[in-house]
C-alpha cells in the first residue's frame, strides 16, 4: 500500500469522498491568522492539492493564543513562511504557494487565479468584501468566517444559488478601535467548520451552509443556523 | 409611544459587544422589553437607547429579521453586531 493511500486511509472509505478531486483542487486561504491556521491545517491534512496562502503580517506573541500554526520560534517571521513550513511537515503532498501580501482589490485576481474556492481568514471587513466581490464576479464559492469574543460565524457563499456577503451586511462597518478580543478556540472551531464546508464543496458533496449562516457561541456552546437569501436589490449580486 | 396600541413584551438577545449595550436583565444575553404592538424593530431599539447602526443583522426563529420588521408578542430576536475578527 502506498504512503499516500495509508495517509488518507481513514477518509477514503467515507461515502462520497473523492480524494482524486481534492488532489486536483486549488484553495486560496486568505489570511493565515486564527481562522486560516485552523482551516489550512485541515485542508492540508485532507490532501488538497494546492493551497495558496496570503498574509502580509509577521507572527507576534499575542497571536499564539489562537494561531496554532505558529510557535515561539516563529516570532517576528512572516506568517505565510511559517505556515508553509508547518503545513509541509504535516503533508508534503500538498503544494503550498505563499504570498506575503495584503489582499486588496488590486491583487485579488492574481492571488485567486485558478483557485476553485476561497476560504476566509481575514481580520477586517474591507478584505472580506473584496473576497465577496471576486466570488460574485467569477462564480467561485467563498467560505465566509468571522469571530469576535466567544462567538464566530460561517457560511458558504455561492451566488446566484445563495446570497452574497453584501446581502447580509449591506455596508462596510467602521473598523473596531482596539484589537478584537477573541477566545483562542473560537477561530479554531470556525476554521474547522470552514475547512469542512470547503472540502465538501470541492468534492461536490454540497455545502450544508449554502444559504445558511452558522452562529457559534463558545460560552453557551450553542449553534444557531439562520437562513438568508439573495437580496434582489443587492449592489453586488442583485439583478442589474 | 402610541398609547392606543396594546402593550406587549418581546425579548431581545445579543452576544459579543452588543450584549453590554443591550443591558440584559433576564439572563446573560437577554433583555425583556415592554413595547406597543405594531412598533417596528428599529423604533423599539431606539426606544431602549440602542442605536440600530450597531446592529449588522438580526434573526428570529432561524430566519433573518429586518430592522423594519414588526415583532409580535413574546417574540425573541437575536441581534448581531458586525463581526470582523479572524
Amino acid at each position: 500500500m502506498s504512503d499516500e493511500r495509508r495517509r488518507y486511509l481513514r477518509q477514503l472509505t467515507l461515502s462520497g469522498w473523492d480524494q482524486e478531486r481534492l488532489d486536483k483542487s486549488c484553495v486560496l486561504v486568505a489570511g493565515v491568522g486564527g481562522l486560516g491556521s485552523a482551516s489550512s491545517l485541515y485542508l492540508a491534512a485532507a490532501g488538497v492539492g494546492r493551497l495558496r496562502l496570503c498574509d502580509a503580517d509577521r507572527v507576534e506573541i499575542s497571536d499564539l493564543n489562537r494561531q496554532v500554526l505558529f510557535s515561539m520560534s516563529s516570532l517576528g517571521k512572516p506568517k505565510v513562511e511559517e505556515a508553509a513550513r508547518r503545513l509541509a511537515g504535516l503533508n508534503p503532498e500538498t503544494s503550498v504557494e505563499i504570498f506575503e501580501e495584503r489582499l486588496t482589490g488590486e491583487n485579488i485576481d492574481r492571488l485567486a487565479a485558478e483557485c476553485d474556492i476561497i476560504v476566509d481568514g481575514m481580520d477586517n471587513m474591507e478584505g472580506r468584501f473584496v473576497l465577496n466581490g471576486y466570488s460574485v464576479r467569477k462564480g467561485i464559492p467563498y467560505v465566509y468566517g468571522a469571530v469576535h469574543g466567544w462567538e464566530g460565524m460561517a457560511a458558504l457563499i455561492h451566488p446566484p444559488e445563495t446570497g452574497c456577503l453584501s446581502c447580509l451586511i449591506p455596508s462596510i462597518p467602521p473598523r473596531p478601535e482596539s484589537p478584537v478580543p477573541v477566545a483562542g478556540f473560537v477561530p479554531g472551531a470556525i476554521g474547522l467548520i470552514q475547512a469542512a464546508e470547503a472540502l465538501k464543496q470541492l468534492m461536490n458533496l454540497g455545502g450544508a451552509l449554502a444559504g445558511r449562516l452558522l452562529i457559534y457561541d463558545g460560552r453557551s456552546m450553542s449553534f444557531d443556523l439562520v437562513a438568508w437569501g439573495r437580496n434582489p436589490g443587492c449592489p453586488v449580486c442583485g439583478s442589474p | 409611544m402610541d398609547q392606543a396600541r396594546s402593550a406587549m413584551v418581546i425579548y431581545l438577545r445579543a452576544g459579543s459587544e452588543l450584549r453590554l449595550k443591550l443591558n440584559p436583565d433576564v439572563d446573560y444575553y437577554t433583555r425583556r422589553v415592554e413595547t406597543a404592538e405594531g412598533r417596528t424593530f428599529r423604533d423599539i431599539l431606539k426606544d431602549i437607547g440602542l442605536d440600530p447602526a450597531f446592529v449588522a443583522f438580526a434573526y428570529s426563529e432561524e430566519k433573518m429579521f429586518s430592522l423594519g420588521g414588526v415583532p409580535r408578542e413574546g417574540q425573541s430576536i437575536t441581534l448581531q453586531p458586525p463581526v470582523s475578527g479572524g
